[in-house]
């Protein structure tokens, strides 16, 4: 058990350590990416551009500045922003999260549960026109891109129906924290959770009815209706809880992906000061230590939602705890 | 194309309605969106539009550009001062007396001493002007090389007794005065550290103070409690008792919240998509003016095919200014731009070399068509048909449209031509760096104030082009010694005869426009937008709208 989380630890540090000097690397690799000309302010003296170059350490070999960066993100975390030296990175994602997070589990809820009476649905009613509705319609979800749901509920909700008796209580685009204002914080986030769950309930009830559907051919599943057991406690007993395999794989990768900063769009259309548009922010200003901030802490999310996802496989799947 | 022009009709026909005339209204809270925020707030370090605007209620300058709107609102005028003084010894020195009894928002009196201790910071903290700008202060070059042992004791002289500053300088500045007033040169407590304050305000002795200030998020202002209005015309007392910014909307949604009064003021410019609903349905809430910004295609008169004069030339012939003003947003927000100063800009004389029927030998007043016949007669003297040819563009927006409108162009010339279109984040200073060999690029800029050095000299002088450098803000490389005499000579006539000056940048303007080193393309104008319960908004030249001037209930 030491050894395969020390390998897991092992596996993490390698993928943190590969993304942040590719990030690097491709930063400095950019033509006309040196922060140098930026900093020091359009028409600067060579003397000013040489004095910014030496307080960031520009005139150092890149695998010093590589190490320094590190340094300053992980130990001291006192990295600064190159285009505010004020902006502490590692601070300013701590203050993010927990818009982000709001967003991301609101949408999750949604997802899932929709989702899975979707899915199940659609499987107990496989071929009826229930069936073929709610899987086109989880296409429709699936194909609609999420800045532009969000451009048009903003549009509809804020913009030409926002005096209406049906949207008036929406509020100005923007976060409430939850400390501060619960329901304050329910309302600015209900619009953007829908629109951020749209998607992935496309995805998540389709993948599901699938698994149940090639499920149903199962012999264990044959077993159970030779019992005698009733349709649907075989659909929901047995087929469900094997079918979320996939779905709790799928899931964790998702959220941990979401959280991590990959709702930057939604956050963007909505004003939300989340992970994901602090990214939008970083990559928009090329901002290397937030983009290396963001992108660190990306990438922890997603190596700690694998390690997560394979302990609930365990939980779920007898088979795969036999196979140990 | 045809999506723009019908959005353009509700401009055309509701122009900007003036608000009917008010008692002022003080206090209440003004919210203002911004879609991104404006990094480090040091008054002396920060090179941003917003910024700027941000701070021009907080911070203050001996010198100041008018805070009130109209033909006289081009020379500056005193503030911490009391007087601008006349050059003596033929510029080499300036002479200011410090007004008593005004403090910084911390309650501390500013003295003569803080005075001297902002301008050493100007070079200490590495103030991105401190060439440019304050060089020619004695002992300045001393200060670039070491600036943690900078004094300037030779270049500023006070006289704690009449309570006197004097500045002396190596070398006459016929700018130096603008440079007095410019917001690097604020006047900050003598203790301020010698760094980029970075999100922390350091205290100012204007009406208002930053007392919160996240990047990301928002920003706070607060009346100081220890101003006083010394002069209506330099630093106004401010109306609002607070002012709240929030950082992060788009400006689609920006227009939204002011439509709906969920904020008062958004800084970008309404969206190209929303002028048409503006303008149709809150023409009385918008307001348009014309700062020193137009934007230009600059030719790398050291790349082929822009080495040579006559293609250079054909291409400000066959450039449709009109299509250029439709990207821009159609008539109502942008105009054509024939020459390279913008109008507004001492020395500025309307004429257009390249249109229809027009020379460089015999100038039109203004564009009327391009000149496709002329331009191919030109490309085919020049043997450089066929070339390839890449546009270097900032990428969204306009410029996408602009940079494919410029290559259909070429085209049509009959070059190969192509757009490479880059991070805006990057774009300014790639373009700069003759290492990345661009031949031409679009680019838009902005004087920091009324000057025509600041567009003539700045981005043609042999002296503004650095070889490799990203900081070489002469993008087309070019440089002419009889036109840098010519532009030297009109600055210098700037101490003893401003019509004179005047009159030789037009000339250098025109001489410029002869050697065609950029396409001028258009100039463009602000198009911001209140709401409903907003008055009292006075634009300036050199400070766009002023904050502290506007009225909310």
């Amino acid at each position: 058990m030491l050894m395969a989380a020390l390998r897991r630890l092992g596996q993490t540090v390698f993928v943190l350590f590969g993304i942040s000097a590719l990030v690097f690397a491709v930063f400095f690799a950019t033509p006309g990416a040196d922060p140098t000309a930026r900093i020091a302010g359009k028409n600067a003296s060579p003397q000013t551009m040489q004095k910014v170059r030496q307080e960031y350490g520009f005139d150092r070999p890149l695998p010093v500045q590589y190490a320094i960066m590190m340094k300053k993100l992980f130990i001291t975390q006192d990295l600064a922003s190159y285009a505010d030296r004020g902006e502490l990175v590692v601070p300013e994602i701590t203050r993010a999260a927990p818009v982000t997070v709001s967003l991301v589990c609101g949408a999750a809820v949604i997802w899932v549960v929709f989702s899975i009476a979707m899915g199940t649905l659609a499987a107990a009613l496989k071929g009826t026109w229930v069936d073929r509705t709610l899987m086109m319609l989880g296409l429709v979800g699936i194909s609609i891109p999420v800045f532009w749901l969000g451009q048009v509920a903003n549009l509809i909700t804020q913009n030409r129906y926002h005096d209406t008796w049906l949207f008036s209580w929406v509020p100005a685009l923007g976060y409430v924290p939850l400390t501060q204002n619960p329901w304050g914080w329910f309302k600015a986030l209900i619009i953007p959770w829908v629109v951020l769950a749209v998607l992935f309930i496309g995805v998540y009830s389709r993948v599901l009815r699938a698994d149940l559907v090639a499920l149903s051919g199962e012999d264990f599943i044959r077993t159970a209706r030779a019992k005698g057991l009733s349709p649907s406690r075989i659909l929901i007993r047995h087929g469900l809880r094997t079918a979320m395999v996939t779905f709790v794989s799928l899931f964790g990768m998702d959220f941990a992906q979401l959280v991590g900063g990959g709702a930057l769009l939604t956050e963007v259309v909505f004003g939300l000061p989340g992970v994901g548009r602090l990214t939008y922010q970083a990559l928009t200003n090329l901002d290397l230590p937030l983009i290396m901030a963001t992108v660190m802490y990306s990438a922890v999310f997603v190596v700690l939602a694998n390690a997560a996802v394979d302990m609930i496989y365990l939980l779920l799947d007898p088979r795969v705890r036999d196979a140990r | 194309m045809k999506r723009v022009l019908p959005l353009l009709c509700g401009f055309m026909l509701a122009p900007a309605a003036a608000h009917a005339v008010e008692a002022p209204q003080k206090g209440g809270t003004l919210r203002i969106l911004v879609s991104s925020a404006v990094g480090t707030l040091d008054p002396q370090i920060s090179y941003v539009g917003l910024t700027k605007f941000f701070e021009t209620p907080v911070y203050d300058t001996l010198l100041t550009y008018p805070k009130f709107a109209g033909p006289g609102a081009q020379p500056v005028i005193p503030n911490l001062a009391v007087n601008v003084p006349l050059p003596e010894d033929n510029g080499l020195t300036y002479r200011l007396t410090l007004r008593n009894g005004i403090h910084f928002s911390n309650g501390q009196l500013l003295t003569l001493a803080d005075v001297v201790a902002s301008f050493r910071r100007i070079f200490a903290a590495g103030s991105p002007t401190a060439g440019p700008y304050y060089s020619a202060i004695k002992g300045a070059d001393a200060c670039l090389k070491d600036p943690a042992h900078c004094t300037l004791a030779e270049g500023i002289e006070t006289d704690v007794a009449t309570n006197t500053i004097t500045f002396h300088l190596s070398r006459p500045d016929p700018e130096f005065l603008e440079h007095l007033a410019w917001f690097h040169a604020s006047i900050l407590p003598a203790n301020t550290p010698a760094h980029d304050m970075g999100n922390t305000a350091p205290p100012g002795t204007g009406p208002y103070q930053i007392t919160d200030y996240n990047p990301t998020t928002h920003m706070r202002f607060e009346r100081n409690p220890y101003f006083h209005e010394w002069s209506h015309d330099a630093q106004p007392a401010g109306f609002p008792d607070h002012m709240e910014v929030t950082f992060g909307l788009e400006p689609e949604s920006a227009v939204t919240a002011v439509e709906n009064d969920q904020a008062d003021l958004m800084y970008e410019n309404v969206p190209l998509d929303r002028l048409g609903e503006v303008g149709s349905k809150y023409a009385d809430q918008v307001h348009i003016f014309t700062p020193l910004l137009y934007y230009y295609a600059t030719l790398n008169v050291n790349e082929p095919p822009f080495t040579s004069l006559k293609v250079r030339q054909a291409l400000n012939y066959a450039v449709n200014r009109h299509a250029m003003v439709i990207y821009d947003g159609g008539s109502a927000v942008a105009y054509p731009q024939c020459q390279l100063l913008p109008e507004g800009t001492p020395g500025y004389e309307r004429f257009c070399a390249y249109t229809a029927g027009a020379s460089p030998q015999n100038p039109a007043p203004e564009w009327v068509k391009p000149d496709m016949e002329k331009a191919r007669q030109l490309v085919q003297e020049s043997g450089t048909k066929g070339m390839r040819v890449t546009i270097v563009t900032p990428s969204g927006g306009k410029s996408d449209n602009t940079a494919l409108e410029l290559r259909s162009v070429l085209e049509n010339l009959g070059y190969k031509a192509s757009v490479h279109s880059i991070s805006p984040a990057v774009h300014f200073t790639f373009v700069q760096n003759s290492d990345n060999h661009v031949q031409i690029s679009i680019s838009g800029w902005n004087a920091d104030y009324p000057s025509a050095a600041s567009f003539l000299d700045t981005l043609f002088a042999c002296s503004n082009f650095h070889l490799h450098s990203d900081n070489s803000p002469n993008m087309s490389g070019f440089c002419d010694p009889r036109i840098d005499d010519m532009m030297h000579h009109a600055a210098q006539l700037t101490l003893t005869d401003r019509a004179a000056s005047n009159a030789m940048w037009a000339q250098a303007d025109k001489a410029l426009m002869a050697q065609a080193p950029a396409v001028p393309l258009v100039q463009t104008k602000r198009v911001v937008l209140v709401s409903k319960r907003t008055r009292n908004v006075i634009i300036t030249l050199n400070d766009e709208i002023l904050l502290s001037q506007l009225q909310v209930p």
